[in-house]
């Protein structure tokens, strides 16, 4: 048996939230082959269904529920002054528990093989009936575990990495695997093969290839940002740089660009080439900006913007569509991951940002403040009326403990980091939009729910 | 002869040695269509001076340096992308692993202009 929790954050009044990509991670994670996967919603408004996720569909039966329990009816539950100890914050929700009497508390669901056993169409909702609210849903798995199992996606990631770099000189290669090994999210690959299967052409090896040259060409970047930035740590181990020297990091960087660059021309898509070609230009482009900014930090929204689609959100857009490229997916679904990967990528970008104002990013609060890096919450609250000139005073000294918490202060005080949060929020909303009214054969579940994890997240 | 999205953020390199590098390499690309002839020569001639700037297999480059470097190989590696020439893709890319992997393990670097001039042929 093993249990579990997704928590929830709604943004709207009746919203069917799909949980079945969420669903498929708690299965992968806790390595489940064969049994089932009890879920509980842990609130009296909040219900569970099974159903399409049809856009239209989802609006149909969001006005069976207002039709079937109306909010302008009348409910003894919405007249306080009939009720004993209500709260200040009581809201009228009699209409939210009676439409909850229409959906199920609880569901049982079946694995088989490690995959949630759902047919083409049946996708796992949490209908919020009383939003926006944070939820939660508890989950308990029982049946034949295979413990540590990864994730297969994530295991032919790796591997395909692990092969790449096997063969190659060790003066380069040796570097590289340490910091390969070291982790990270394998964000990027793993959206070129989630994308990979949109065309009629999916083959699952070249998709693998390609994942692991757009892993190795971030990994590159890395390299080279480590040392641009001084940086004596990654992924908690030290960089290349600190490790072999920055001699050896620079080669290593453009040993790795060059070997991604081959891998990529020799899968013979010249789209996917371009494809790759362009972001490759557009990262390189926007590291120089990054570093002539850094001469009048914290700079303005639009420098802000175009830094970040260059450096963070380029290669998330080119890894999305040059999956779907690659497999020969339809020009439409081409342009659709194109800005569903460019919304995100900011979206991932600007929640990072806001993190790292929190106790939980890993690193001590404001150092990056320090190291002169781009941040919008720090660019929004050095334009607040009140507090921005005492920000901005402080980012033109030389920052010590003290004046640095002060700077981390003004920008909470400033509400700098809700807008900051409500932006990346919109962004995924937008991604997940990208998403409605296209055949996205099977992947669409799983995109939207890692367009959501962007924001949902303290590290 | 070359125009501006080519050289943009790295205009200062064209008489710093760019250009020599480019009318160097122009010859060698004699049998290619009119545009990518100036692709491939103007590719070559980045890398060239990307590889230069970045001082592979020597003391390491001030980081500024480093970054026009990455936006010079990048550039090179998107006008070979617009050849959709597979071959010369993958000569070149050869070109820079091969110089990258001797630089990190400390060996004698040859030339660069004849190790380029060598992936153009091979790529042809």
């Amino acid at each position: 048996m093993a249990g579990d929790r997704i928590a929830l954050q709604s943004t709207r009044p009746t919203e069917f939230m799909d949980l079945t990509g969420r669903l498929q991670r708690v299965i992968e994670k806790a390595g489940l082959l064969n049994g089932r996967v009890h879920l509980q919603a842990l609130h009296t408004t909040l219900g569970l269904a099974m159903n399409e996720n049809e856009p239209l569909l989802l609006a149909d039966l969001e006005a069976m529920l207002r039709r079937l329990a109306p909010a302008e009816a009348t409910y003894l539950h919405d007249d306080f002054s009939l009720r004993r100890a209500v709260p200040e914050d009581e809201p009228a929700n009699g209409h939210a528990h009676a439409r909850n009497l229409l959906l199920q508390p609880s569901l049982t669901l079946l694995v088989e093989d490690g995959e949630l056993l759902v047919g083409r169409w049946q996708s796992v909702f949490a209908v919020e009936l009383d939003g926006p609210r944070a939820r939660e849903v508890a989950i308990q798995l029982e049946g034949e575990f295979a413990k540590g199992r990864p994730d297969r996606t994530r295991r032919l990631i790796e591997l395909e990495l692990e092969r790449q770099l096997h063969a190659d000189p060790e003066q380069v290669g040796d570097p590289m695997r340490r910091l390969v090994e070291a982790g990270g999210k394998r964000f990027r690959p793993f959206l070129v093969l989630l994308t990979a299967r949109l065309g009629p052409a999916y083959d699952p090896l070249r998709a693998a290839t390609l994942a692991a040259a757009v892993e190795l060409i971030h990994a590159a970047t890395l390299v080279h940002d480590d040392y641009v930035d001084e940086s004596p740590q990654r992924r908690g181990r030290p960089t290349v740089a600190a490790a072999e020297g920055p001699a050896r990091a620079i080669a290593v960087g453009d040993f790795y660009f060059a070997k991604a660059t081959r891998l990529i021309a020799e899968l013979g898509s010249p789209d996917v080439t371009s494809t790759i070609a362009v972001a490759m230009e557009a990262i390189c482009r926007s590291q120089i900006d990054d570093l002539e900014l850094r001469g009048r930090y914290p700079g303005d929204e639009a420098d802000y913007l175009r830094v970040v689609r260059g450096k963070t959100a380029a290669l998330i857009a080119a890894a999305c569509v040059a999956g779907a490229q690659l497999s020969g997916a339809s020009a439409e679904v081409v342009e659709r991951v194109r800005r569903y990967g460019d919304a995100v990528g900011v979206a991932f970008q600007m929640t990072d940002d806001v993190v790292d104002f929190s106790d939980r990013s890993g690193k001590p609060m404001g150092q990056d403040i320090r190291e002169r890096v781009l941040s919008l919450p720090l660019i929004y609250a050095s334009e607040d009326e009140a507090l921005g000139g005492e920000i901005q005073q402080l980012l033109a000294g030389p920052l010590p403990d003290r004046e640095l918490r002060r700077v981390v202060e003004l920008v909470g005080r400033s509400g700098a980091l809700d807008r900051v949060n409500r932006e990346a929020t919109d962004l995924v909303q937008a991604a997940l939009r990208e998403l409605e009214g296209v055949d996205l054969d099977g992947v669409k579940a799983t995109l939207a729910e890692i367009a959501e994890s962007v924001v949902d997240r303290s590290a | 002869m070359i125009g501006t999205p080519d050289l943009e953020a790295i205009e200062t390199l064209w008489k710093q040695g760019l250009e020599e590098a480019y009318t160097a390499y122009r010859p060698a690309t004699t049998g290619l269509d009119g545009e990518d002839r100036h692709r491939v020569a103007l590719a070559a001639a980045l890398i060239e001076v990307a590889l230069e700037l970045q001082r592979l297999g020597r003391p390491a480059a001030a980081a500024p340096d480093l970054l026009r470097g990455d936006l010079c190989l990048a550039r090179a590696s998107r006008l070979l992308a617009d050849t959709r020439d597979q071959r010369l893709q993958v000569s070149f890319a050869r070109a820079i692993e091969e110089r990258s992997a001797a630089a990190a393990a400390e060996r004698p670097l040859g030339p660069a202009r004849d190790r380029l001039l060598l992936a153009i042929a091979d790529g042809r």
